[in-house]
């Protein structure tokens, strides 16, 4: 029970918190609830996302719905309360008594007040000029375009989300966020000790160059900010080439058109 | 990218809209319009892709062979729609000697409004949240919502790599969709009353725009990540099943259920979540309107009509638990 009323009220606040929707929201439901004749009306659009609400947060519902759905993901309950409807059919309740030039004055003053309650989505920092008609940075693109297909490879943290989302006939070593890198502790073996050794800013590549081998990564890409103790060359590898943001290394045994993917589509 | 984001349009919302037209002659949705039409159709689409993906998928059919399947079933109900020609006519027609009456501050606002965030989103990219890699444990709950199957289809179709397709062009689709929804609830709500529809839209699109909780309001999906299921989920199945509650609650007819249905099937495809949220929130909606109405027959057809929601639902507990 604690646990679940930890968790709804952390979801929630993720929700809600930083903005006056939720005053806004509840505000709208006491109007349309109290204002609005028709019946009918005042259920769906006033009394729906109170009970959607209640819903939420009360704990059988609650922890029903959450071992359903899963906890990580028991914030979309909310969801049900739809927003984007309630709100601006309160908004223009208020708007219906109004006539003219009044009603839009009115309305320029409702715009204003969501402005004000809310936060502007889109000046999110995650948006970013786009650089690409794929919408994934250049620096992946300009990777993608020196590598070749159908080949399997370890690349930088930097690259991993991107590159089979420019091509899906490379296959990559490590995922996003790999649970190497999100539980360190948990590398214990020789190709964790890889992915941590790769982390580093200079790489030791007795560590590195081995295990990649061995596991066939025929393409290592690492930011051109890095370090190596010890020679490419020396663990069979060699500079393939270098973009303005990494340097591509390739398995010297690498024949091209070779086809060294770990797994297929 | 113009003339692909042209071509995916054309066919996108000509195809739905002419299956619209299809559906809405079966269904006796007579004089609704063109927006009604597209959305009617787009949420047609979905459910049968749902139909027929699910049980391809477990019989471990190909992608192509999918293709093929859903496009020749897709182009069947499109080419239905083009016998509906006399429906098109009168609704072009309404649009033609109607259309001035649309020229309010409240739909110029929402046009503004609508236009601004595509141009944003055309000319710049969210970074975040793209998860590609090794392949993980894959988890059998995803087999019943597969929705990137859905712009994989639409990229065989127009030659578009799909990361173009989801990243570039479909915001160009779900977003004009999304609102489109909000065109028919604000229609639904003020009949009478044009200068509101506009008022309505326009800040419903504002709240989407300055909604809180950027990465757990499902409104928030529909302007960051419009190609994820989630989104639609949100942004245009939930308040699509409310519009048509809304319509069962007027009129009372069949057709308003049957495309409660369709449109719950329809949010099955989107998210996994939608097998269970969609089927909730018309439980909830319909049990306090059986409270209201004093009468059992709204929870019935309530039930009725998210049955195949429901089924899928038991599959899933099945398949997670």
């Amino acid at each position: 029970m604690q646990e679940f009323l930890e968790i709804a009220k952390t979801d929630f606040l993720a929700t809600f918190e930083g903005a006056w929707m939720l005053p806004l929201l509840l505000l709208s439901c006491a109007l349309i609830l109290w204002k609005e004749p028709d019946r009918t009306r005042k259920v769906l659009l006033g009394a729906l996302p109170l009970a959607a609400m209640i819903v939420y947060w009360f704990p059988p519902t609650g922890m029903l719905l959450m071992k359903l759905l899963g906890e990580n993901v028991y914030w979309r309950v909310l969801w049900l309360i739809l927003i984007a409807v309630t709100v601006p059919y309160a908004l223009c309740l208020l708007l219906r008594k109004c006539s003219g030039l009044r009603r839009q004055a009115a309305f320029l003053a409702c715009l204003a007040l969501i402005v004000l309650c809310g936060t502007p989505l889109l000046a999110s920092e995650e948006f970013l000029d786009s650089a690409n008609e794929y919408k994934i940075p250049q620096y992946v693109i300009d990777v993608c375009e020196l590598l070749p297909e159908n080949i399997h490879a370890m690349v930088s943290n930097r690259l991993m989300p991107y590159i089979r989302q420019y091509d899906t006939s490379i296959t990559l070593e490590f995922a996003r966020n790999d649970y190497r890198y999100l539980n360190p502790g948990e590398a214990d073996d020789e190709v964790g000790q890889m992915y941590l050794e790769a982390q580093k800013s200079e790489i030791d590549l007795s560590v590195l160059a081995p295990t990649a081998k061995a596991e066939g990564c025929t393409f290592l890409v690492f930011s051109s900010t890095r370090t190596y103790i010890g020679e490419w060359e020396d663990y069979g590898y060699e500079k393939y080439a270098s973009t303005e943001d990494f340097d591509i290394f390739v398995d010297m045994d690498y024949e091209e058109g070779q086809d060294t993917r770990k797994w297929e589509d | 990218m113009r003339f692909e984001i042209l071509l995916t349009a054309l066919l996108f919302f000509g195809g739905t809209c002419l299956t619209g037209y299809a559906v809405r002659r079966l269904l006796k949705l007579k004089k609704e319009g063109i927006v009604c039409s597209i959305v009617v159709g787009a949420l047609c689409w979905w459910a049968l892709m749902e139909l027929i993906l699910v049980p391809m998928t477990m019989k471990l059919a190909s992608f192509s062979s999918f293709v093929v399947v859903y496009s020749a079933v897709v182009a069947l109900f499109t080419l239905a729609g083009l016998f509906c020609w006399q429906d098109i006519l009168d609704d072009l027609k309404t649009f033609a000697e109607n259309w001035k009456q649309y020229l309010t501050l409240g739909h110029l606002a929402a046009l503004l409004l609508i236009v601004f965030e595509l141009w944003f989103l055309h000319h710049h990219m969210y970074l975040e949240w793209d998860e590609t890699g090794t392949p993980l444990e894959f988890d059998k709950r995803y087999v019943l919502s597969l929705w990137p199957i859905y712009y994989a289809w639409l990229s065989k179709l127009t030659g578009v790599a799909a990361t173009v397709m989801a990243h570039t062009i479909m915001p160009w689709l779900m977003i004009p969709l999304a609102y489109m929804v909000y065109i028919l609830i604000g229609k639904r709500l003020y009949e009478d009353d044009v200068q509101l529809k506009g008022m309505f839209l326009a800040l419903a699109v504002l709240v989407h725009l300055y909604m809180s909780g950027e990465h757990t309001t499902g409104l928030s999906f529909l302007t960051i990540t419009p190609w994820v299921g989630k989104g639609i989920l949100a942004a245009i199945i939930l308040p699509a099943l409310f519009y048509w509650l809304l319509r069962a609650m007027r009129d009372g007819g069949a057709r308003n259920w049957i495309m409660l249905g369709v449109t719950g099937l329809g949010g099955c495809l989107t998210s996994s979540m939608g097998i269970m949220l969609t089927p909730l929130f018309v439980g909830i909606a319909v049990f306090l309107l059986t409270l209201q109405k004093r009468q059992l027959r709204y929870l019935a057809y309530g039930i009725l009509s998210c049955l195949p929601c429901i089924l899928l639902g038991l599959y899933y507990i099945r398949l997670t638990h």
